[in-house]
């Protein structure tokens, strides 16, 4: 208990790492740190909280301050399951105040778009993959970014349209 | 009914088998529909899954981003200085990333008929492999448009089987689903077809099935119509026997009647002097005579037993005195016989018993006849002991001729004899056991029998008769009191006809009581009603068919008075032998009832059974025997009841009833004559009633006979009939009345007005 950041002494102390630890919580919700690294994910349109220019702007350092997920699941692209790793749709537009939107338009690197609602995308478990199969992926080998559903544990995603939705190459999030 | 469950078993069998036909059908239809709606949807999900539709999108997809990337690299090389060597690496990196996904075993099987995809996917390997060299992630050369110039001829070179994969693809898909679009409406069509031959199955089944219901309810219907029909048969065949009980208890009264008159004829020609073989003759006739009359008493007794409606009194009596009877009766026979009779009665069998003294003492008879009948030598012998649950039982044991086992096995059967002999047939009616029997049961007895061919037979009646104290008065004192009770009774007598009214009148003085006479029913609620409630009547004497009010409304309206008028005892006296006037009496609240002709000893005995104040018990006495006084050798006269009446009343008496009645018989034959005329079948049913009563009262038999006649035919409306029967019976009102001169029973007799006929 001792060695835990929350936990101290006395109790100025214990109200001092409190408050540390809510503001700690509540950071990204309030302000989105600056991008360091070369923008991978950029989402612009109705959202609150920004950080590049009127757009949240995620580096691959940053997308790693949101909670981590994986699982595994077959795709029409490989014959084989795969496991992906990321970040949830969720997650993402809490982090980015756009909870609220009604669609998000995904837009891939080879101008590939896809419009989805966004209330499913949360309802689905969507994610935001950036490992596949713990490794990161190349644009060479369709990354860095795609949004992938969990075909396998829900067989009735398995449709073109949410096929259609599972977008590789992502680069960027259109909320509306 | 068997035609008609051989025909529907026949009928059954296939239409079962129909039945299963169609369900098997039906499943396999199911099944089937099921198959295809399966099979159909392992084909869309197939095609979903892996978006084979997509193919036709990633090919042209590769196409532009080759052009994409030829034009990257255009720029490149056209302005080096300005150019972003990224944009270039990007667009090769995506260019890369677009082949994965159309060179792989999925696309390769599809795109199996395209001779052109080998050939072009080793040809954009061989540009990647090319390529990589500069733009791979592990560059052995700087990018520079040196480098670039031979990669985009190579480029260049992909345009056109690029252009040719992605239209092939495109046509190929077009074909895929063209294919599975045929597939899916093959599939539908049978789907529609299955469903069309499931509807028609379906239709076929309810017709069966409600088939089936029609059936059953036509068998329900017809099972109804038979139970019905059953029904009514029934109650057509009690009602005729019902009819034909009634028939013959008014039969053998109607016999019975003549037949006493007979039997004291020929006690009277006995008297008379007869050559020893008319004696012999006489002695016949009289011995079949008495026989026909058993055989009668017997016929009466199966047919009330029959319908239910013979009824055991349940009185108390002297078991002693019964039995002393039966010894005294059957000693004498026993003894004509030379055999010995023995009662031998256990010191605790009780002397007052409750029991219907007459029923018992017929079974005793009944069943010591037998004995005596079949028993030749020895002795028979009555034993009476305490039985099994305080029982009483009868065992008459003989040393006759016994039984073997085939006999005893059909004793108790209608017309049964021991001795089938056609000599022996006269010796009984073959009824006797049957009755006996039957009585016992009725009381809550039985009877057995045990018999040895040879050695003799033993019966048993064993009957629950429960022992009682002795009635308050005791038996010995009504016997003292001769022809009367301790005291006078004030009796009421409701009686329409004149000539009865004096009859009874003269028989209640003989029996030293005293009466008050009325004509009708009103009259007789009147009587009643007007008696100081301290000074009731003690007996109601009623008939029952008078004119205005009959008997039984007169009994019902007296029953509905206050006591001591409604309570006082109340018998019926008629003519018919009815049981139903019988039960019809009793529910009116009648006690008793006596049927007419009512002779003394009958009047004496109701008199001290339901008279107020009178002894519990009526002395049981023998039917008195005919009268000796005067002989008619006519059957015009009833001479049992002739000397009956003549015994009860004193010949005078008599004479002056009878002489009252021929005087009035030209008034009586008038006034039926008038309710003919006038086709008043009522007044002529009701006046022909009261003749007949008054007419058998005095044994005029043939006049009796005459108005019973008129009585039955009075409500058929043919007047000719009428006035045939009426001219008949003012003959045989002549007819009679000089009979009755001539036999002297007229004598002392002097008409009021000594009108002599001219």
């Amino acid at each position: 208990m001792d060695n835990t950041p929350c936990g101290a002494r006395r109790p100025w102390l214990i109200a001092a790492a409190a408050f540390a630890c809510a503001a700690l919580l509540h950071m990204p919700a309030l302000a989105l740190d600056a991008p360091k690294g070369p923008v991978v994910l950029s989402i612009t349109g109705a959202l609150t909280h920004t950080n590049d220019n009127g757009a949240a702007s995620f580096d691959m350092a940053l997308l790693a301050t949101l909670p981590q997920h994986s699982f595994s699941t077959k795709t029409p692209w490989f014959p084989q399951p795969h496991k992906f790793t990321g970040v949830l749709v969720r997650d993402l537009l809490d982090a980015v105040g756009g909870s609220k939107a009604g669609t998000a338009r995904a837009v891939a690197l080879n101008d590939y778009r896809a419009d989805m609602p966004t209330d499913e995308l949360i309802k689905n478990d969507a994610m935001i993959a950036y490992l596949f199969d713990d490794r990161p992926m190349p644009v060479r080998e369709k990354g860095p970014l795609v949004i992938i559903f969990p075909f396998n544990d829900r067989p009735e995603l398995r449709t073109a349209v949410h096929y259609s939705r599972a977008v590789w190459q992502l680069k960027g999030l259109e909320l509306r | 009914m068997n035609a008609a469950d051989v025909h529907a078993g026949s009928g059954a069998q296939p239409r079962r088998v129909w039945l299963f036909a169609v369900i098997g059908v039906l499943v396999l239809v199911v099944l089937a529909v099921a198959y295809v709606q399966w099979r159909q949807y392992k084909l869309l999900d197939t095609a979903a899954h892996f978006q084979n539709d997509a193919l036709g999108w990633s090919f042209s997809q590769l196409e532009t981003e080759q052009l994409r990337l030829h034009n990257e690299m255009q720029r490149f090389v056209t302005d080096p200085q300005h150019a972003d060597a990224d944009k270039v690496q990007l667009r090769y990196d995506i260019f890369v990333s677009r082949v994965g996904l159309v060179d792989h075993e999925r696309a390769a099987e599809v795109m199996r008929g395209q001779v052109a995809y080998q050939p072009a996917m080793a040809q954009v390997h061989a540009f990647i492999q090319q390529a990589d060299a500069v733009l791979g992630p592990k560059p052995a050369q700087a990018l520079s448009v040196a480098a670039l110039l031979p990669l985009m001829t190579t480029l260049q070179a992909l345009n056109l089987p690029l252009h040719d994969l992605s239209l092939g693809a495109s046509h190929l898909l077009y074909e895929r689903a063209t294919e599975r679009n045929a597939a899916v409406r093959l599939q539908s069509q049978l789907g529609v077809g299955l469903t069309v031959f499931q509807v028609v199955l379906l239709l076929v089944l309810a017709f069966i099935v409600l088939r089936q219901l029609r059936t059953l309810t036509q068998r329900r219907l017809s099972l109804e119509a038979l139970a019905d029909s059953l029904s009514a048969a029934r109650h057509g065949a009690e009602a005729a026997n019902r009819a034909k009980s009634a028939f013959l208890a008014n039969m053998s009264h109607e016999i019975r009647t003549p037949f006493h008159g007979m039997l004291g004829m020929m006690s009277l020609l006995q008297d008379s002097r007869l050559s020893p073989k008319q004696a012999v003759y006489l002695d016949t006739a009289r011995e079949s005579a008495h026989h026909l009359l058993a055989i009668l008493n017997d016929i009466l007794d199966i047919s009330q037993l029959e319908s239910g409606k013979l009824q055991v009194a349940s009185q108390v009596m002297d078991l002693m005195q019964l039995l002393n009877q039966v010894d005294a009766l059957m000693r004498a026979q026993a003894m004509d016989k030379g055999l010995l009779l023995r009662i031998d009665v256990a010191p605790d069998v009780p002397r007052w018993v409750r029991a219907d003294p007459t029923r018992v003492r017929q079974i005793l008879f009944n069943l010591l006849s037998n004995a005596l009948k079949f028993t030749h030598a020895g002795e028979i012998v009555l034993a009476v002991r305490h039985g099994a649950d305080g029982r009483l039982d009868f065992k008459v044991t003989d040393t006759g001729i016994g039984m073997d086992d085939a006999t005893q096995a059909r004793l108790f059967q209608r017309f049964m004899q021991g001795d089938e002999r056609p000599s022996r047939r006269a010796a009984g009616t073959g009824l006797g056991l049957q009755i006996s029997r039957d009585l016992a049961r009725l009381m809550g007895g039985d009877i057995t029998a045990r018999s040895e061919l040879g050695k003799g037979s033993v019966f048993t009646v064993s009957l629950p008769l429960a022992s009682a104290g002795p009635p308050a008065q005791s038996a010995d004192d009504a016997d003292d009191a001769g022809a009367g009770t301790a005291r006078p009774l004030r009796v009421l007598v409701a009686e329409d006809h004149a000539v009865n009214r004096a009859y009874l009148e003269a028989v209640l003085e003989k029996l030293g009581h005293r009466g008050v006479f009325v004509g009708d029913g009103h009259g007789a609620v009147l009587a009643v009603q007007s008696q100081p409630p301290d000074e009731p009547f003690d007996i109601v004497l009623m008939d029952l068919h008078m004119p205005d009010m009959d008997g039984f409304t007169a009994a019902r309206t007296i029953r509905a008075m206050p006591a001591p008028h409604g309570r006082v005892p109340i018998v019926a006296l008629t003519a018919d032998a009815f049981q139903t006037s019988r039960e019809l009496a009793r529910e009116a609240g009648m006690e008793g009832f006596v049927t007419k002709p009512a002779h003394l000893p009958q009047l004496r005995d109701a008199l001290l059974r339901y008279g107020r104040g009178a002894t519990m018990m009526a002395p049981e006495e023998p039917p008195a025997a005919a009268a000796a006084s005067t002989a008619s050798p006519t059957s015009l006269l009833d001479m049992a009841t002739v000397g009956d009446v003549m015994q009860t009343l004193t010949q005078p008496k008599y004479a002056k009833l009878l002489g009252r009645f021929f005087e009035q018989r030209q008034e009586t034959v008038a006034a039926l004559r008038q309710a003919v005329s006038e086709a008043s079948h009522a007044d002529l049913r009701s006046r022909a009633h009261s003749l007949k009563g008054a007419s058998a009262s005095l044994g005029l038999r043939a006049v009796s006979a005459l108005a019973q006649q008129l009585q039955v035919s009075a409500p058929e409306p043919r007047s000719a009939d009428h006035a045939r029967l009426l001219d008949r019976l003012e003959e045989v009102f002549e007819l009679s009345r000089v009979e009755c001169q001539s036999a002297g029973l007229l004598d002392g007799f002097t008409p009021p007005e000594a009108l002599a006929p001219a």
